[in-house]
């Protein structure tokens, strides 16, 4: 899949100078000349790394669109949680996105898990493209806890995803579910629902 | 130059009025649009700012997630803002995102964003928002509204024009309706003087409308007038006083000078007659003394011839009867012979001259020494008295003055004379003294008057009309004559010649004589 051409490559690569403000930037940035920065979108892996990039960010900025049940967090300042299970370049990039950063005040940590490891005490999971039964375990697990739920899998919405990412036209974009949410007590910004390309009300 | 003058307290006041009314209306109205255009201003800012930041928040997840789309179509609800003309979206990097242009709008987008702020430019307002979301800048919202601050300026201005002639109109009914409350009564008291003034009609009053200064006014002004009316009628009463008083003098003078006129007429007529009766007199007596002369000289003439012819034939005692006949007609003709004097001195112009009295007193001295040799008599004659007289008249005049005094200082023992003039004030009184028998003042005025005689023949001679005609002689030349005396010790005759206006003309140039 030609999924990114030269032309959004820089764009990548420029928003994540720009965006990565931090000491880490050097060794990112040391990283990406070791990689090769002569023809770095040429490669299949190098696209796939920018396409974990976009969803990271994502996946970071999602927490600021959903409101969590009182009670899940102990204080006004406690981190929120994410899991990612199955996407090892995105937990990375996620990690080095959040380092710093707080939503609505609170910070943000990053757990890399292994599929059948406990979700509870997360607050938004990550669950990179696997096997729909697999998948479906991960999200009956997490099904009505306030855990906001993220996958990149065709038909997870359908699994009881409450977020999935899709490609279309070389851009990444999301649907949302409300519903599982809703029975996870989560509540959704609807300002997110606009920018989704899908809301999904009912399961099909 | 003035270009209105106002002429009456009406245009005054009505002026007065419409000037207040027009800057108060022009601060007020300044004042609201300034207000207005001020506040139009700031809402609008603050408006678009609020706009802008509605956009911003709206925006911030499709910019979070790069949806372009979402952020058109945010943008696009900007439709709904007629006012807003051209909008855009830039992304965090400053590269134009999303753009919204209202139909027919050709404003381009500027290609960077500026910082945040609102401005005017070319006649709208731009403005430029951040769009923050948790600490971090998505990018920022650029819109461009129609400002339209100018266009209501100049819609002010209209309404502002409208206003202005509305309430100057109004102000004008209004005032010229309400002025009448404080014209009319001053308006009045001028009418009444107008009318007091132009009939002199000072029973006319000005009517009190008010209780305020004007009908203060109206009382002083009502009192003025009484005050005036009571002067008025006593200045008239005295006036016709006057006026009758004038004429009744004016009639007294005419039937004066009417009196006089008539009076005039009369001494006229009277001295014509006196001075006929005069004429008639003096040539009477002047035949007569004339005719009487000759049989005189007959008397005398045969009575000599008596003497001379029969020495021998007459006794002693005819010859002294014949010599007594002889002295009486000798008398009598000198008497006849001073008559005819004086009646010459009366009649004849009266000539003047600058006679040298001095010399002319030297003369009749010289002619009496000669008559009479055996006499010694001190006579002292002043220097440089000159008179403006008649020269025969003044030498008959000294001729009895001093042959007067030569003949009363026949007994006395050291006979003088002296003949002088006394100035004073530029009048000369001559004088003629001697230290003769003199006389008693109590007859002072009896001396001039003719045949008056105040010794007897026996002791001087003379006939009694020497002095009467010095008298004549001083009168003609317009002087004065009086005398002095004392028995025994002597007499002074003093004299003027002058009249009074030359005495003065006289004065005057010895003055200026004096001076010069």
């Amino acid at each position: 899949m030609d999924f990114l051409n030269k032309q959004s490559c820089r764009e990548l690569w420029r928003e994540l100078a720009r965006t990565i403000e931090r000491p880490l930037r050097a060794g990112a940035l040391s990283i990406l000349v070791a990689a090769g920065i002569a023809g770095p979108c040429a490669a299949q892996s190098d696209a796939q790394t920018a396409e974990y990039r976009v969803k990271a960010a994502f996946l970071y900025k999602f927490g600021g669109y959903v409101e969590w049940p009182q009670g899940v967090f102990a204080k006004p300042d406690s981190p929120i949680a994410i899991g990612v299970i199955g996407a090892e370049a995105l937990a990375e990039e996620l990690a080095r996105i959040v380092a710093g950063r707080t939503i609505n005040g609170r910070p943000v940590t990053v757990r890399k898990l292994r599929p059948g490891e406990a979700v509870a005490s997360l607050h938004v999971l990550f669950v990179g493209r696997s096997d729909s039964s697999r998948l479906a375990d991960i999200l009956a697990a997490a099904k009505g806890q306030p855990l906001l739920t993220v996958t990149e899998t065709d038909e997870a919405l359908e699994l009881g995803s409450m977020i999935n990412f899709v490609v279309v036209d070389d851009k990444v974009r999301f649907d949302v579910a409300p519903p599982p949410a809703e029975s996870g007590n989560l509540k959704i910004s609807a300002r997110l629902l606009g920018v989704a390309r899908k809301v999904i009300s009912k399961p099909s | 130059m003035k270009l209105w003058a106002p002429r009456s307290l009406r245009q005054k006041l009505l002026g007065m009025v419409l000037v207040t009314t027009l800057v108060a209306l022009i601060v007020a109205l300044a004042a609201m649009i300034g207000y207005d255009l001020r506040a139009y201003h700031r809402i609008l800012v603050s408006d678009m700012t609020t706009q802008a930041e509605l956009l911003g928040r709206t925006s911030a997840p499709a910019l979070a997630f790069d949806d372009a789309k979402v952020a058109k179509e945010n943008l696009s609800l900007l439709r709904f803002r007629p006012l807003v003309s051209s909008a855009a979206i830039y992304n965090a990097r400053g590269a134009l995102y999303a753009t919204y242009a209202r139909e027919n709008d050709r404003h381009a987008f500027p290609k960077l964003p500026e910082p945040d702020g609102a401005r005017v430019d070319d006649g709208d307002l731009v403005l430029f928002k951040r769009i923050v979301n948790d600490g971090e800048i998505l990018g920022t919202v650029y819109l461009r509204a129609d400002y339209e601050l100018f266009a209501r300026v100049f819609d002010y201005l209209g309404i502002a024009a409208v206003v202005l002639i509305a309430a100057m109109l109004v102000a004008l009914l209004m005032s010229s309706w309400m002025q009448n409350i404080v014209t009319r009564p001053i308006l009045a008291i001028a009418q009444v003087a107008r009318e007091v003034v132009g009939q002199r009609d000072y029973s006319r009053r000005a009517v009190k409308m008010s209780a305020d200064e004007v009908g203060t006014l109206v009382d002083s002004f009502n009192d003025m007038l009484t005050e005036i009316d009571r002067r008025n009628r006593e200045l008239e009463a005295s006036n016709a006083k006057l006026a009758q008083e004038a004429e009744e003098r004016g009639r007294a003078e005419r039937e004066i000078l009417r009196l006089n006129a008539e009076l005039e007429n009369r001494v006229r007529e009277r001295t014509a007659q006196l001075e006929t009766a005069n004429r008639e007199l003096e040539s009477f007596s002047y035949s007569v003394s004339h005719d009487l002369r000759a049989p005189l000289r007959a008397i005398d003439g045969f009575g000599q011839a008596l003497v001379d012819d029969f020495p021998e034939h007459l006794p002693g005692d005819a010859k002294r009867y014949l010599s007594r006949i002889r002295a009486s007609t000798q008398h009598m003709a000198q008497l006849i012979e001073d008559l005819l004097k004086l009646a010459r001195v009366s009649r004849g112009p009266v000539e003047r001259r600058t006679v040298d009295l001095g010399q002319v007193a030297q003369q009749v001295v010289s002619e009496l020494q000669q008559r009479e040799p055996g006499r010694a008599v001190e006579v002292s004659v002043w220097d440089g008295m000159r008179a403006e007289a008649d020269p025969h008249l003044l030498r008959v005049a000294l001729e009895n003055l001093i042959g007067n005094a030569w003949k009363f200082t026949a007994r006395s023992v050291k006979p003088r004379i002296e003949i002088g003039a006394l100035k004073d004030r530029g009048r000369t009184t001559f004088f003629v003294r001697d230290n003769g028998a003199g006389f008693e003042m109590a007859y002072a005025d009896k001396l001039f008057g003719a045949f008056q005689r105040l010794h007897s023949a026996t002791e001087y001679a003379g006939t009694g009309i020497g002095l009467a005609t010095v008298q004549r002689i001083v009168h003609r030349h317009g002087g004065r004559i009086w005398a002095e005396g004392e028995v025994g010790k002597g007499a002074v005759f003093f004299f003027t010649l002058v009249i009074a206006g030359e005495e003065a003309a006289a004065a005057e140039q010895v003055e200026e004589k004096a001076h010069g």
